[in-house]
C-alpha cells in the first residue's frame, strides 16, 4: 500500500458551498478510482506566490490517501488537470501512512477567546498606571537635568575663579 | 590579518529534521534568497543530503505557487 498526497487550489472566488461541491466531486472520482482517502480538508486561503489564470488568491485543499492502484492515479491527475474550477494541483508520495487530521475548534475557540479577554482586561487595567508612571518620569526627568546642567556650570565658574586667584597670586610672589 | 570564517553547520542536523516538507514555506524561505533563487550549499552549510531533499521541496512549492520562481521588483 503505497500513501499520496494531492495539495489542489480552487478558484477563490467560491464561497464554502461551491468549495464543498468540489470537495465532494472529488470524493466521488476517489471512490470510483480505488482510493481511500485519510484526510480530505481545507487548508486555508492563501495569497499565491504568483498570480495563476490572474487569479492572486487561491483556497488550498489538502487530500491524503492510500492506494495500490498506481495506474489509476494518472488518470486522477489527468481528471483534476481538466476541472475548471481547480486552478492548480500536485500529487507527491508519502514515506509513511499520514496521521488523520482532528479538528479541535470549539475548545481552541474558547480558549483564545477567554485569553483575549484576560488580555484586555489586563490592558485597560494596565494603562492609566503606567500613563501617570510616564508623566511622572517625564516630569521628574528635565528637572534633573536643569540640575546637572547648573551645577556643571557652577562647578566650571568656581575651577576659572580659583585659576585667576592662583595667577594674582604668582604675580604678586614674582613681584 | 586573516578575517576568521565562521564554521557553518548544516541547520537540518542541527535541530534534527530528517525530512523536508514542501507545505513548510517559513523554513523553505531560509534557503532562497530575496531574489527566490536557491542558495548554493556552501553558503548555507546544508549536508548534502539535506540540500538535495531541500531542493526538491523548494521546486515542489514553486510548482503549486507557495514559493515564487522569481521575485523582481516590478511584480507584486
Amino acid at each position: 500500500m503505497r500513501y499520496y498526497e494531492s495539495l489542489y487550489i480552487v478558484n477563490p472566488n467560491y464561497e464554502q458551498e461551491r468549495l464543498d461541491e468540489v470537495m465532494q466531486m472529488v470524493v466521488d472520482k476517489m471512490g470510483e478510482y480505488g482510493f481511500s482517502i485519510i484526510n480530505h480538508r481545507v487548508w486555508g486561503k492563501k495569497r499565491l506566490a504568483y498570480s495563476i489564470q490572474k487569479h492572486k488568491y487561491g483556497s488550498f485543499i489538502l487530500l491524503q490517501y492510500e492506494t495500490e492502484l498506481a495506474e489509476n492515479l494518472d488518470r486522477f491527475e489527468r481528471f483534476m488537470v481538466l476541472q475548471k474550477p481547480i486552478l492548480r494541483n500536485q500529487t507527491v508520495v508519502l514515506d509513511a501512512r499520514p496521521e488523520v487530521h482532528v479538528e479541535e475548534e470549539p475548545v481552541a475557540d474558547e480558549s483564545e477567546e477567554a485569553s483575549v479577554e484576560t488580555e484586555v482586561e489586563e490592558a485597560t487595567e494596565n494603562t492609566p498606571e503606567t500613563i501617570e508612571t510616564t508623566e511622572a518620569a517625564e516630569e521628574e526627568s528635565p528637572e534633573e537635568k536643569v540640575d546637572d546642567n547648573e551645577s556643571g556650570d557652577e562647578e566650571s565658574s568656581e575651577v576659572g575663579e580659583t585659576e585667576e586667584v592662583v595667577e594674582k597670586e604668582t604675580e604678586e610672589v614674582q613681584e | 590579518m586573516a578575517f576568521q570564517s565562521r564554521k557553518k553547520f548544516c541547520y537540518f542536523k542541527e535541530n534534527g529534521i530528517t525530512d523536508v516538507d514542501y507545505k513548510d514555506v517559513k523554513l523553505l524561505r531560509r534557503f532562497v534568497t530575496d531574489q527566490g533563487k536557491i542558495m548554493p550549499r556552501r553558503v548555507t552549510g546544508t549536508s548534502a543530503k539535506m540540500h538535495r531533499k531541500l531542493v526538491r521541496a523548494i521546486k515542489q512549492a514553486r510548482n503549486i505557487a507557495l514559493m515564487p520562481y522569481t521575485n523582481t521588483s516590478t511584480e507584486s
